[in-house]
Order: structure tokens, then sequence, then C-alpha cells
């Protein structure tokens, strides 16, 4: 229990202890590799601040921002931090922060960096400036970035769509590039690879495709077939594949796809490499419709068939009239309006959809049903139906058409009703009603946590400070009530042997006793045993306690008497051993006078 | 005769200094009238429907230095009145931080990550917003920072009067064992709790970004390489400054630097959204 005792109470002080106050020893440093260089190569440029014993505010490098001809490839920030213990000196951190930057020249010239700024403690340190030379590319400097500045670039390698990388880059294929209102696109994304990748690791981004309506294919697992680029053998995933229908015309672009995979060296013990990649964006030009364009009508090749539920109704009661087109395109665009019969009530029409991608190709069919409510007796007519489609490869406008169907109605004129809801309403803006607005409030200001407050941390550190001294308080009143307890009960069992030994008239056993006598209460005063010492060693050990003078050489006159008596006991009187009793409980009294005097 | 004193000791003296901070905190509580002169019109214009007034004058009684969840509400009320889905969101947040367990601005601040989502989802077709799913923030949200506080102070005191009790006292009661260890439990779950609420579990404070989209990069400066895109309303933690640029880790993992002006923070920096 006391070690645990002591061992909350050694945790608690570490927060205080930590705290220890110095000058911290500060180091800070701008270097650049290598400082002379070629435009399109990359240099390494490395801020560092180390501060032992100090906290680390702030550490800027305002000039970088300046140089905008140095672009900023990758940036990584490392606070690497230590803390050692010693005795007497506390507890010490040494922290460091670097940033990293790999750039890249876009241009020629001498970039001066005046010195990186740290803020330690409040104190402003700084570096050495640093100059940054880059010298004209001799040709052997290439941009990686820019597959056209590549030599090896081999002419069958098409790598439009790319950002060309010699371990992994991202590939957007857009068939066809050129495409009519509404006409399909298929837009496929690869990942070119030459590193192992872990399957489950890959994390694509879609591209933007603002402007279109998208159907997607989804990968569900990952396939690769081997291609040649550059003269090298990469392995080409496709990551994303859609279909995506223009919806409207102009120059629409599709945004950059993204990845980001873990490349393993198939080593257990190595760590994943997190690999992130972006690709290009790209342009479709779409077209208008050729003009005239005919009602409604939308790009692809459709068939459309029409049916009503039942020939012959009361009046009041309702006939369905389905119509089914079907074919290939989108069927999201199809539009038919159903023109007004006379003596029909028609309610709006419930849409359902079923699409499918075959081939790379989308296909579907659209299929309406109108209630219809017959309100007048009479045969009704439900006119033919039109739909108007623009096929891209003749580039001509084709129609198909339902016939004309017919149903009659028997029995009395009925009122109009009032029209029912559509069957699928469009979505509602959000209903949810924010509030209410609060009329009153305590207008609270500044308020500072408890935590924040200066007086928590005392009174979290009060019950074991309380601890800590109630417990040594204790344990020092328990160590003295026993030494003094069990030193008085020897002492007076020495005294009372010494007078059971004269009362039995043995002066032998009578001065052995006076000697242990005497030997306690010296031992009990110096705390160490004084048994063994001799008589001029126990002179010069009680004068150095503060013993007077007269009773050091009455102590050592008694055991000196004591030893000659113990051993000529014929020659002892009862007398002066009585004598030698009242003098050697005199001489204790003074040993423990002393003690607690002392 | 010992018990008591102990006991003395180590309840009394702690409290009489509670009671005496307590008593000089007090007085930072009051609000001047024309704060709540400001308060007043900020709400008859949010009444109005007059929300651009309504959030300038909530934001004026913030820059006063007025930090009340119940000006976080009504102006997470009229950020969201207005459509403003984001910044209704991190003021909802910060409304909840400063009153945990309060049902209308939780009620509201789903109300408008739902809104959110669905204005999302009617232009692109889905749309997720990026809660924070920590374990700690979970056990420990409906419970105030200061009340944690308060219950470490009472646990600490509790759990070394029944040590004391134990290793100096002479009578052993096991009610004295059953006190030390329950005070122990109560003392390690208040100061996780309040690890977690002062952020020291968290890379950072916590943060709500405002606007749509925006660019994550590789380091503070707008030249360098893109990682990816936040939306509007998504959480995650600051875990690094370098002038204007903040460096943000989403709920999502993704990290990257972007321009301070496109978050809010929700633990602190109350004043500037």
């Amino acid at each position: 229990m006391r070690i645990l005792a002591l061992l909350v109470v050694a945790l608690s002080a570490i927060p205080w202890s930590a705290r220890a106050a110095a000058e911290p020893e500060v180091t800070v440093t701008l270097s650049a590799t290598p400082s002379e260089a070629q435009v399109g190569n990359p240099v390494r440029l490395e801020v560092r601040v180390r501060a032992r014993g100090g906290s680390i505010e702030d550490l800027r490098l305002d000039d970088l921002k300046k140089h905008l001809a140095l672009e900023i490839v990758s940036h990584q920030t490392m606070r690497p931090m230590q803390f050692s213990f010693g005795f007497g000196s506390g507890v010490q951190k040494e922290s460091s922060i670097a940033n990293i930057y790999v750039l890249r020249p876009r241009a020629a010239g001498t970039y001066e960096f005046s010195p990186a700024v740290a803020k330690v403690d409040g104190k402003i340190y700084r570096s050495e400036p640093l100059t940054l030379v880059i010298r004209p590319s001799t040709g052997d400097a290439r941009d990686p970035s820019n597959p056209a500045s590549a030599p090896d670039s081999s002419p069958g390698a098409d790598l439009t769509g790319a950002r060309y990388d010699p371990r992994a880059f991202l590939r957007t294929v857009v068939e066809p590039t050129e495409v009519y209102f509404g006409q399909q696109v298929n837009i496929t994304v690869y990942l070119y690879t030459r590193i192992r990748l872990a399957p489950q690791s890959v994390v694509p981004s879609k591209p933007s495709m603002d402007g279109f309506w998208v159907h997607e294919d989804p990968i569900t697992s990952l396939q690769f077939e081997t291609v040649s680029v550059k003269g090298q053998q990469y392995r080409a995933y496709p990551i994303q594949r859609s279909a995506a229908f223009p919806q409207r015309s102009g120059e629409l672009t599709i945004g950059p796809p993204k990845i980001a995979f873990d490349a393993g060296t198939g080593n257990f013990f190595d760590a994943p490499q997190r690999i992130e990649r972006v690709g290009v964006p790209l342009t479709v030009r779409v077209k208008p419709l050729p003009p005239p364009v005919p009602a409604n009508a939308v790009l692809g090749n459709y068939a459309i068939d029409a049916r009503i539920d039942r020939r012959a109704v009361k009046t009041g009661d309702a006939v369905t009239l389905r119509v089914n087109a079907g074919g290939v395109g989108n069927v999201n665009d199809l539009r038919i309006d159903l023109p007004p019969i006379a003596g029909v009530r028609t309610l709006q029409p419930a849409i359902r959809d079923q699409q499918r991608l075959t081939n790379g190709q989308l296909s579907g069919t659209r299929s309406w049903e109108w209630i219809l409510i017959a309100e007048s007796p009479g045969t009704h007519r439900v006119p033919p139906i039109e739909l108007h489609f623009f096929d891209p490869d003749t580039e001509t406008y084709q129609a198909a058409r339902t016939p004309a169907l017919t149903f009659s109605a028997t029995g009395a004129t009925k009122a109009p009703e009032p029209t029912i809801q559509p069957v699928d309403a469009p979505p509602k803006p959000s209903t949810a009603t924010f509030g209410p607005i609060r009329v009153y409030s305590a207008l609270t200001r500044d308020r500072t946590p408890v935590r924040d407050r200066g007086w928590f941390a005392w009174l979290l550190a009060l019950p074991p400070a309380l601890f800590v001294l109630l417990w040594l308080g204790a344990a020092v009143s328990r160590h003295r009530e026993r030494r003094g307890t069990t030193a008085s009960a020897v002492q007076r069992k020495l005294i009372r042997e010494a007078e059971s030994a004269l009362q039995a008239g043995d002066p032998r056993a009578f001065y052995d006793r006076i000697v242990a006598s005497i030997t306690h209460a010296l031992d009990a005063r110096l705390n160490e045993s004084v048994a063994g010492l001799p008589h001029t060693q126990l002179l010069a050990r009680l004068g150095a306690e503060g013993f007077d003078d007269d009773l050091n050489q009455r102590l050592i006159n008694e055991l000196e008497g004591a030893d000659f008596a113990r051993f000529a006991a014929s020659g002892v009187n009862r007398d002066e051993m009585e004598r030698c009793l009242k003098r050697t409980s005199a001489i204790i009294e003074r040993i423990q006078r002393s003690a607690s005097a002392s | 005769m010992r018990v008591s004193f102990i006991a003395f000791v180590l309840i009394v003296a702690p409290l009489l200094g509670c009671a005496t901070a307590s008593a000089q905190e007090a007085p930072r509580r009051t609000g001047g009238s024309s704060l709540t002169k400001i308060f007043e019109s900020a709400n008859v214009a949010a009444s109005r429907g007059d929300h651009a007034i309504a959030i300038a004058s909530y934001r004026k009684l913030i820059e006063a230095g007025v930090h009340d969840p119940d000006v976080y509400f009504n102006l997470g009320t009229s950020f969201a009145q207005s459509g403003d889905y984001p910044r209704a969101i991190l003021n909802y947040e910060r409304a909840l931080v400063l009153r945990p367990n309060e049902n209308k601005a939780t009620e509201n601040l789903r109300d408008a990550e739902k809104a959110l989502e669905e204005q999302r989802a009617e232009l692109e077709g889905e749309a997720t917003i990026q809660r924070s799913s920590s374990i700690s923030d979970a056990a420990y949200g409906t419970v105030s920072e200061d009340a944690l506080a308060y219950a470490l102070l009472i646990a600490n005191l509790a759990f070394f009067v029944a040590l004391a009790l134990v290793s100096i006292g002479r009578r052993r009661h096991r009610w004295i064992y059953a006190l030390l260890l329950a005070s122990g439990a109560l003392l390690l779950i208040s100061a996780l709790g309040l690890a977690t609420k002062a952020g020291l579990l968290r890379d950072g404070p916590r943060l709500v970004t405002l606007e749509d989209r925006i660019a994550l990069r590789e380091g503070p400066d707008p030249r360098a390489q893109l990682r990816g895109e936040a939306r509007g309303g998504d959480r995650g933690e600051l875990v690094d400054r370098d002038g204007d640029f903040v460096k943000l880790r989403m709920v999502s993992g993704l990290e990257g630097w972007t321009r301070a002006s496109g978050v809010g923070l929700i633990d602190s920096d109350h004043g500037r959204h």
C-alpha cells in the first residue's frame, strides 16, 4: 500500500517538475541540396529549428512565396521530440521542426533567400541566408510531367489524357470527343503503373462531369492488361467507366481523376508507401442537334408501343394507358406529351425507367402510365403518340409512332373532379424548421473553462500534497514511538535485573547489568551500538555528540569500575553496590535528559 | 479522532479554496446593457427574417467577447434559415460545446446536416456529410467540460482521503476500500473525459469546413500539388498552421493545406465565422 501511495505521489509530481525553466539552446538552419542545379532538376530545400529546453512556436521562410519560378512539388513537415530525465536538472525537452520542400525550378537565375525565422519561447532566432543558383537546362534535364519533352517517347505510345510519370500515372480516355447534344460519351480512367499495388488500398476519386448526365459502370475487381509506354511495360488497370450524356451544347470539361493507393515491396517488414496521382482534365465539344429540330426530339434509336387495359368502361371509371419506348440511348431524355382528349380527364403519368449498359452502349425502356377517366359517354380516341429521334450515324431525324386507340364509355356524364396530385411528386425542399430564436441569454463573456482557472491546478494538487505530508508525519511519529517505547522498556528491565542481583548478593551479575544498562542508554541516545568501542574512542564519540565533560568522565569511570568489579567480585560489598546503582541511575537519567534536550 | 482529523484536512481545506475561487470568478459573468440591446435587436431582425442583419449583430456580440450558447444557437439558426448550412453546423457545434446536453441544439444540428445533404443530393444525386466518429467524443459528448473538471476534483479528493485512511488510519473498514476503488475509477474516467474535452487526445482543435470543395494541397502554398477536396460542413482537425494556411486532417483521413478563411474552429477562435 505504501508503494502504491508513493507511486501516486510521484506521478502527481511529474507535471510540476517538468516545468523547470531554463534558457533554451536554439539552432536554426536553412539548406538546399544541391545549391546549384539546372532548370527542371529537383532541389531539396530544408528549413529546420532545433530547440533544447524551449517550446517552438513558429518557423517561417517567407521568401519561398516570392520565388514563383520555384514550383513546390512536395512539402513535408517533421516534428520529432525527445525528453531526457536527469537528477537535479528535471525534465529536458528537445524538440525540432523541419519543413522539407522539393522544388522544381522553372526558370534559370539566382534565388536569394533571407534567413528563416523561428520563434522559441517568444524570442526570435534566425538562420543564415541562402543563395540558390539555377542554370539553364543543357538538354539532359527533362520535365517528366510533360511527355512531349521526353525524347524517348515512342510514337506508338498514345498518352493523350495523361500526365506521364515513370512510376504510375492516370489516363482518361474519352470516346468520342466531339458529339451531338445527348449523344453518349464513353469515359474510362486507367491507372498505368509499374509498381506493385495493394488492390484493397486503391481509393479512386471520380472526375467532375458538370453538364453531363452520367451512368456509372461499376468496376468490381481490378484487372489489368500489360501495355508498353515509352519502351517500358506498364500494367493498365481500368478504375472507372462511365457513359456520359451531355445536357447542353458547347465545350464541356471532364475534370482530372484522382487516385491514392499503397505501393508495397512485398517485404513483410517494409511499410507500404502511399501514392497519390492526379490525371488531366479533358474537353468534349458538344454540337447542338441540326435544325429544324422536331418537338421533343432526342438522340438515339427507339421503338414505341401503346395499349389500354380495357375497351369499355362506365363513365367515371378509369382506363389505364401504357406507353413503352425502348431502344439505344438515354431514356431519361424521352418526353411525351399526351394531347387532351375530349370527354376524358387525364391524370399525371407514372414514369418508370429501366436501363442497362451492354458492350459500352446504354439502352433502356421508359414506360408511362396515364389514368384516363371517362367523364362523358361515347367512344373516346387516344390519338397516335409520336417520338422523334436523331440518329448520329446517318445524321437524320426519324420518328416512331403508336397507333390510335379507342375505348367506349357508357352511363351519365360525370362532373369533373379536382385534379389528383401526380404520382411521382418532385422532392420538396427541406422542411426542417430551425430555431426558435432564443429571446433570453445570460450573454456570458470570456468564459474560462474550470480547468484553465488558476485555482484548479492548486486544488488538484492539494489532496496528494496533504496526503504526502500526513503520511510522512504519521511515519515519523510511528518510528519515534516505536523506538522510544522499546528503549525505555529495555532500560527498565536492565535496572530491575541489577536490583535483583543486588538483592541476591551476586556482584558479578550486578555489575554485568550495570554495564549493559549504561551501554544500552548510550546505544539509544547515539542510534548506534557502542558495546565494542574502547573507552578512549567512546569518550571521543561522546564529546562529538556534545555530552559535557563531567558526564563523560563519570560515565567512563563507572564503566571502568564496573568492568573491574566484575572480575574482582569478592572485594565488593553491598553498600558499594547500592551506591553504584544510584550513580548509574543518575548517569542514565543525564544521558536521557541530554537526549531530550538535543 | 485520527480519521476525523484526516477527513477534515483533506476535505474542508480544498472546499474552502474552491468556494473562494468561485466567488472570485462570479463577477466575470455579468453582461452590459449595450450587449443586451444588440442581442435584442439581433433577435428582432431574426424574427423578421432579416438574416443578414441578425447574423451581423450576433457576430458583433461574439467579437465583443460574448461566448454564450444561446448566442451561438441563434447565430446557427440565422445561418440555417438563410441556407448557409455549413456555418449553421459550426455554430450549433459551438453551442453544444458550451452546453452539451441540449436537445434543441442537437436537433437543429441534425436538421442542418440533413438539409445540407438534401441540398447537395438534389444537385449531385447523392451526398454524405462527414461527421466525427470518435468513441471518446461519443462517450463524453453529453457531459460538459466543467462538470468533468469538478468531478475530477471531487474524485481526486475522495481518492486521497480513502488512500490516507487505508495507509494511515488504524481501523480499515470495508467501505474505505470500496471508496478507494470507486473514487479511483471516477478519477480515471473524469481525467480521460477532461483530456478528451481539452483536446489532449486529438491532434488539434476540431473544425468545420465552411466553403464547398475547398482544395487541400501538399503544402501551404496555392501552387502546391492538389491532394483532394473537402466539402462544406465536413468535420476535421486543424493539425498545423503556416501564415494564412492551415493544415487539415478530415474525418475521412484526407490531409492537406488550405486557406484558413475556408474553415471554422469549433473549440476556439469563435470570432471569425
